[in-house]
């Protein structure tokens, strides 16, 4: 995987861009089974802190991550959130990951990645696959799978 | 083909058709509807003889005078880790038999029987809960609402429910 992901860093890679927060942040393109409009998940009982709870899929149950919990925003709700189905990325086959609004598709060159500094918007460079511009707006290139295996609290700076 | 056997394939069929069904009783805690198989259930009663209602703090497991005897009693808002405020008067307490022992399910209101296909039980997904996946049998989704079926086994083994038995 680590190979994988170098050579695709090298050969440049394709993203999925989306907004949380007022911030542009970005996911491997190749983890994005697909996109779907928010519902509002079953609650669960005792989840941890940042899942919403359960939806079903075309006969696939899967957990939702509120992103928001997991950063700890709590400002007002979005206009046009929506649910990434991402694969391999924790537990579970299919986890969605529910986001404020997707943005766009973007291909990022490879030397258009950086390494990131130690913190980024208050998050750790360990949840941070690599920071990039995109028409002056930085974008923060998420590792889903650390985020969601962590139970270090992330608190999104403005 | 003979009569008898056309009958006797039919007859075949329909117990299949019923094996591979299961009725299931629906409750609701909190906000939320939960399923237990009927299979399970020996009495739904008035929770009358549970001890020590209805003064917060609660605890998982308490005990249930029943006909004599002092039965575990699961409050099952506690065990989901919901905020209840007092005991609704909608409560029932299921008395279940898991792992050959009688035990008490306090939940907050008994709501209906139906059938449900086995085969539409899906597996829990591992990141929807901290608690221990053998409470959970499954869910499965009856129009909007998901629906998470009980392990009566599952809940039998909790250590609360254990050391109540002494063990």
């Amino acid at each position: 995987m680590a190979q994988t992901t170098q050579e695709a860093t090298q050969a440049g890679a394709l993203v999925l861009m989306f907004q949380l927060a007022g911030k542009a942040f970005a996911v491997d393109l190749g983890r994005v089974q697909q996109i779907i409009d928010y519902r509002t998940p079953t609650r669960t009982p005792r989840p941890p802190a940042y899942v919403e709870g359960v939806i079903e899929h075309r006969g696939c149950y899967l957990p939702v991550v509120s992103l928001r919990q997991r950063f700890g925003v709590t400002d007002e709700e979005p206009l046009h959130p929506a649910i990434l189905l991402l694969t391999e990325v924790g537990p579970d086959p299919i986890v969605g990951l529910a986001v404020d609004q997707v943005l766009r598709v973007l291909s990022l060159p490879r030397d258009a990645v950086l390494a990131p500094p130690p913190r980024v918007f208050g998050i750790r460079a360990e949840f941070i696959r690599g920071v990039a511009n995109a028409g002056g707006r930085p974008i923060v290139w998420l590792d889903v799978t650390k985020i969601l295996a962590s139970t270090e609290v992330i608190t999104l700076l403005a | 083909m003979e009569a008898r056997t056309l009958a006797r394939q039919r007859t075949h069929g329909l117990t299949k058709a019923r094996a591979a069904r299961e009725q299931v009783l629906l409750f609701r805690v909190g906000g939320e509807v939960y399923g237990i198989g009927l299979h399970a259930l020996w009495e739904v009663l008035l929770p009358e003889g549970v001890t020590g209602l209805p003064t917060p703090p609660y605890q998982v497991c308490t005990a249930l005078a029943y006909r004599g005897r002092r039965l575990p009693l699961i409050r099952m808002s506690e065990l989901f880790g919901i905020l209840a405020e007092r005991v609704p008067l909608t409560s029932r307490v299921l008395l279940i038999q898991a792992q050959g022992r009688p035990l008490g399910l306090l939940v907050d209101e008994v709501l209906e029987m139906i059938e449900v296909e086995s085969a539409a039980l899906a597996p829990v997904p591992a990141l929807a809960t901290l608690l221990r996946s053998e409470i959970f049998r499954g869910l499965f989704r009856r129009g909007e609402r998901i629906i998470l079926v009980v392990s009566e086994e599952g809940l039998g083994g909790l250590q609360e429910v254990g050391q109540f038995y002494g063990g």
